[in-house]
């Protein structure tokens, strides 16, 4: 169970142009009362970030129209943003280099279980706690 | 299992698990749904069904162009891909797999072969989603 008693909700970017696949992570992540954003490609996840906006964790899709989750996500890291967690998501097995290569935390395959997201969930509250 | 599922639905979804139509990740997606979202399954079931049909009708157009496009029609499977599995359609997964193979060999009769085979596997399951979603509605009908 993801325990949050001390802080925030945690901010949650989902990158992702698969209707079903952003509503199923959406519904998951409410589970979890996270704020969730929802982009549909790489580009408005990065010009979120352009923006100035913030997030604890970003849940990335990899192939995806105008920019793919791996430059989205060195993209991200170019600017500075290294603190935010940020999970690959793919559908496909061949990803995973891609995905660590451009600098993200973790990569788990298409289909994303409930108790794995809780827990990465629970490390990103953890981290928040902590440096409150 | 579900606590918001008629038994008749569960029973459907029991029958496409046995025949491998779908796979365990159907039933974690049943356990999502809950008195905050009662409506999860059904909701889930359509997105795909009017996912995977445009995807369908799009994969079509693009391997009846003249020079075929293999990187763009791989796109459009990568999407059926993912939808597939996140929903348990495990035979419709399998199927892309295959699809995307001929894909990276720019294998136009082997992706319209494959396509065939998709359309088959998709309306199978997609038939039987509709039909355990009118069954559920018509049992929530009858229980008002």
């Amino acid at each position: 169970m993801v325990s949050n008693t001390r802080g925030s909700p945690v901010k949650a970017l989902l990158v992702e142009d698969i209707a079903v696949c952003t509503f199923i992570l959406s519904t998951m992540l409410h589970k979890f009362n996270c704020e969730i954003v929802v982009v549909k490609n790489g580009k408005e996840a990065v010009n979120l970030f352009l923006d100035g906006k913030k997030f604890d964790i970003v849940l990335c899709d990899k192939d995806m129209p105008i920019m793919s989750g791996p430059k989205a996500v060195e993209k991200i890291r170019a600017l500075g943003e290294t603190g935010v967690k940020i999970v690959g998501v793919p559908a496909d097995d061949n990803a995973m280099e891609a995905f660590m290569t451009a600098g993200a935390d973790v990569f788990v395959h298409k289909p994303m279980k409930l108790e794995t997201l809780g827990t990465m969930i629970q490390e990103v509250i953890n981290k928040k706690n902590i440096m409150v | 299992m579900a606590a918001t599922m008629k038994l008749g639905t569960l029973g459907h979804a029991a029958s496409m698990l046995s025949t491998g139509l779908l796979d365990e990740q159907f039933q974690k997606l049943l356990l999502l749904q809950d008195g905050s979202d009662p409506n999860f399954v059904a909701e889930t079931i359509t997105l795909f069904c009017e996912d995977g049909e445009r995807t369908i009708g799009e994969l079509t157009k693009q391997l009846d162009k003249r020079c075929v496009n293999f990187d763009e029609v791989a796109a459009f499977v990568h999407k059926l891909e993912g939808g597939s599995a996140t929903v348990g359609a495990q035979r419709v997964k399998n199927t892309c797999i295959q699809f995307l193979e001929f894909c990276k060999e720019k294998s136009r009769d082997g992706c319209l072969k494959t396509l065939d085979t998709l359309r088959v596997v998709f309306y199978d399951v997609s038939g039987k989603f509709k039909a355990m979603l009118q069954l559920e509605q018509q049992q929530a009908e009858a229980t008002k």
